[in-house]
């Protein structure tokens, strides 16, 4: 799953700078080997308690796959500058990401490791 | 009909008086300036001077250390250990006031209320009332506080204030450092500002449990945000994990399950019958 055209290099180092800020545990999240990872957005859930990148990554058959990637809450990125509609869907991003350590496409993204494909950062008005 | 409204005019009279009587008993100036939004300045951790989990050198028994370890050991393989809370599980005292999203005091004559952005709200009795007997235990706990004019300029700077009768499973911080299933804690805490700068609080805890072999003391700090933005933290809204039996798994983006674990086992569907799966 994770050997697809979408860059799903591994990066041996710990997270902790731009970690998302939970109110419960994301360890099922595998924040020691994080993932670089491609995508168009097909939805920006602003939605409690955590936002949510819904990511069409693409696979080497040319087909797609959904990403479901859990972020800050509403409230704290909203402090952070972000609001609703800071991404809109056709925005393509590149993240490095926290991947469920069950291998299922699903992980953490975070404001601080999340840019535009084209290395563009994201503009907020904090 | 006109003795019908007579009674309304006076029964309308009746609650303005009792409206204002209470107003003039709330002399707003003996109370500090706590307004405005409240921050933590640490992390998640409970105690914010050391690092989270096994770092935070909890006085545990060696029962509740055994639990604890067991805890950090499933968090490794991708579970949740003892920490509920992602499934919305309401968090309690005292790990409400690690304060994860911001705060806010409002104080009425007989209580102070502690609002959280995305927690149920916390009373603290300050009427001079006595412990009820034998409470209905809830995860918030029943607060009872007093206010302290502790540097003499009649005007409180402190509340001390002591919480009973809590309901469990609770745990300090999300790596699952347990309380006692017991659910006897005692906590007391010190709010007052900080003498040199009106945007800090300070809330001194001491937990006294069973799960500790001595009284575990921390300080909280909180700094103001005097134009706060406030917004909807309501964890039911569109939460990912989902907990069954005891495993914990996360939809996927088109709301199917996906395992949060390497290697977990689909849920027990023991009460489908196979031929409508």
């Amino acid at each position: 799953m994770r050997r697809q055209l979408a860059v799903l290099a591994s990066c041996a180092f710990v997270a902790t700078s731009g970690a998302v800020s939970a109110h419960h545990s994301f360890a099922m999240f595998d924040q020691e080997n994080p993932i670089e990872l491609e995508g168009v957005v097909q939805e920006f859930k602003f939605t409690s308690p955590h936002s949510f990148i819904i990511l069409q990554v693409r696979q080497q058959d040319g087909g797609t796959q959904l990403w479901s990637l859990e972020g800050g809450a509403p409230s704290a990125l909203v402090r952070d500058g972000w609001s609703s509609k800071t991404l809109k869907p056709g925005d393509e991003l590149q993240l490095t990401v926290e991947p469920l350590r069950s291998g299922a496409p699903g992980g953490s993204w975070s404001v601080g490791r999340t840019k535009f494909k084209d290395g563009r950062p994201i503009v907020v008005t904090p | 009909m006109p003795y019908r409204n007579s009674i309304g005019v006076v029964v309308l009279a009746a609650v303005f008086v009792t409206a204002v009587a209470d107003a003039r008993a709330h002399d707003e100036a003996k109370y500090p300036d706590w307004y405005g939004q409240w921050l933590r300045t640490g992390g998640i951790q409970w105690d914010p001077s050391k690092p989270i989990g096994r770092g935070q050198q909890a006085p545990l028994t060696p029962e509740y250390q055994a639990i604890f370890e067991a805890s950090l050991a499933d968090q490794t393989a991708g579970g949740v250990g003892n920490d509920a809370r992602y499934s919305c599980f309401p968090v309690g005292m005292p790990r409400l006031m690690s304060v994860i999203f911001p705060m806010e005091f409002i104080f009425s004559p007989k209580i102070t209320y502690v609002l959280f952005e995305n927690n149920m709200p916390r009373r603290i009795y300050t009427d001079g009332r006595s412990w009820p007997k034998d409470p209905e235990p809830t995860f918030a706990g029943y607060s009872i506080g007093k206010w302290i004019d502790e540097d003499g300029d009649s005007r409180f700077d402190v509340l001390e204030v002591e919480t009973r009768y809590m309901k469990g499973p609770r745990t300090f911080e999300g790596t699952g450092l347990p309380l006692h299933k017991d659910n006897q804690t005692v906590v007391k805490e010190k709010f007052y500002l900080d003498r040199s700068n009106a945007d800090i609080l300070h809330d001194e805890i001491t937990t006294i449990d069973h799960a500790l072999t001595r009284p575990w003391t921390v300080t909280k700090n909180f700094r103001r945000e005097r134009s706060p933005s406030w917004l909807e933290n309501d964890c039911s809204e569109d939460n990912h994990h989902i907990a069954i039996g005891k495993e914990n798994y996360f939809l996927s983006a088109d709301g199917y399950l996906m395992p949060a674990k390497k290697g977990q086992a689909p849920p027990d569907l023991r009460y489908f019958r196979q031929s409508l799966r």
